[in-house]
């Protein structure tokens, strides 16, 4: 997978407050892994995404390469692209897996 | 902040109603004895910015019935353009393949006709209008034909309980690849027939029982209940968003005014969208609060199924008794 894309199937919305109460968790050192702050409705079901998987959710334009994803990522938190590009790839895939992403 | 606002900034469905009026008078309905002043295209369009700027991702329009409204595809197809997912239901009098059409190319993305029995004579008779069975079967197939999603919604009432497997039947028939099996209301003219036309606690039990059975064999359809009653059932085994009733937690309701309402069942105004703010509306009325932390009163007190029933629909217990915390009239317990 090169250039994710999120299925059009789906319909999602990033949870605004909560993405900000999140990022002031994480300035305090908080653990905030099992918070969702991007929520996805799919057939009528609910899934919520992370801090860091809705950020790369709201990335997989179809245009944007796993490398693109990882430097946006990586600039966000102040690492090197390296350190994140295993997630990224990793995270894409267990989505794709699931049909919420695809191919472009 | 309750755990719906913690989790929700906003609710992921208006039901809009552009407009009370009908070519129909059916015996069952919350709202055709409502009358409300309707608002101008360009505040329909403003109200259409505020959702969008809210992130609501759905809008479902009822009514009245939404294809005499003059107003629906230009406001749909503003809304579709924008962003919006756009569905709504009607009673199918009116939806001939052009109409179909063009709700297509405006953008819907599905449209619900009601169908309240698989006998014409009784569909006609529950609806007041000879000949609207017909028309609303053809309904279905202009929607069918024009590759329209179509849903099918069916309010289950003492014409109907017991035959709910020939409307699935009749659904299949048609292209209709989900019907939703809505329980009965207490309210507007739903009130005063409601001897007539509900049933007992003890055969809604009964119904959802079969109706549970039937859905989890079904694999070709998609049969869905919206009644929180049911959650009191072992035998319902579904993950839901949240618990209880989802008006006020999920959705919410506009009338014609931009009034908006925790649901169309229940007649009490939280705010207007044009002229409040929205956020304060969703956060802080102390009547979407009081939806959205019940306290069990009553028989519900000690029920062991409070955590997931929530007592019940709270627009049944509003509508009965004037409170939103006692148990819904239809619990069987
Ligand atoms: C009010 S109608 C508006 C759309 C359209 N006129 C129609 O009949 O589909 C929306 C849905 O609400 C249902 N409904 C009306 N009164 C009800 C009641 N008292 N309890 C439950 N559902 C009701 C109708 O049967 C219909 O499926
Ligand atoms: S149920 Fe629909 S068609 Fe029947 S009176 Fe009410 S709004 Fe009109
Ligand atoms: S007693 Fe109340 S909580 Fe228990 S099933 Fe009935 S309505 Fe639900």
């Amino acid at each position: 997978m090169n250039k994710p894309l999120r299925n059009p199937e789906i319909v999602w919305r990033v949870e605004k407050r909560r993405q900000a109460e999140v990022l002031k968790a994480l300035e305090t050192g908080e653990d905030v892994a099992d918070t969702g702050t991007v929520i996805l409705l799919l057939s009528g079901m609910m899934h919520q995404l992370n801090l860091i998987g809705g950020m790369i959710w709201e990335q997989c334009d179809g245009q944007k390469t796993l490398a693109d994803i990882a430097g946006e990522l990586a600039k966000e938190f102040s690492v090197e692209q390296a350190e994140v590009e295993s997630d990224v790839a990793e995270f894409v895939a267990d989505l794709a897996e699931r049909g919420w992403l695809i191919n472009e | 902040m309750s755990e719906v606002t913690e989790m929700f900034s906003a609710p992921l469905t208006f039901n809009w109603t552009l407009s009370y009026r009908c070519n129909f008078t059916c015996d069952h309905c919350y709202s055709r004895d409502e009358e409300c002043p309707e608002l101008i295209t360009d505040d329909l369009k403003r109200i259409v910015d505020i959702l969008v700027e809210q992130q609501v991702p759905f809008i479902n329009f009822g009514g009245g019935e939404p294809l005499i409204c003059k107003d629906l595809y230009e406001i749909a197809e503003y809304a579709s353009k924008s962003g919006l997912n756009v569905s709504m239901n009607s009673n199918g009098w009116l939806l001939d393949e052009a109409a179909a059409q063009r709700l297509k190319d405006v953008g819907f993305k599905s449209v619900g006709i009601s169908i309240d029995s698989f006998e014409p004579s009784l569909h006609d008779g529950f609806r007041n209008m000879p000949g609207s069975f017909e028309r609303a079967v053809h309904g279905l197939d202009a929607l069918h034909k024009v590759g329209l999603k179509s849903t099918m919604s069916s309010v289950i009432s003492r014409i109907n309980y017991q035959a709910f497997r020939e409307l699935l039947d009749l659904a299949r028939d048609h292209g209709v690849g989900q019907v939703y099996l809505h329980n009965f209301k207490c309210s507007g003219r739903g009130f005063k027939n409601r001897e007539d036309l509900d049933l007992t606690p003890e055969e809604w039990q009964a119904f959802y029982l079969e109706a549970l059975a039937v859905k989890h064999q079904t694999k070709d359809l998609k049969i869905s209940f919206d009644d929180p009653v049911i959650a009191s059932l072992p035998e319902y085994q579904e993950k839901t968003m949240v618990k209880g009733s989802s008006c006020g937690k999920l959705s919410l309701h506009l009338q014609p005014n931009g009034d908006i309402t925790p649901c169309g069942f229940i007649p009490v105004v939280v705010g207007n969208i044009l002229n409040d703010d929205f956020e304060s509306i969703w956060f802080d009325s102390p009547v979407l609060k009081a939806m959205r932390s019940k306290e069990a009163t009553g028989k519900c007190s000690g029920c062991a199924a409070f955590d997931d029933c929530q007592g019940g629909c709270t627009a049944r217990a509003f509508a009965t008794t004037g409170d939103f915390n006692q148990p819904d009239p239809h619990c069987w317990k």
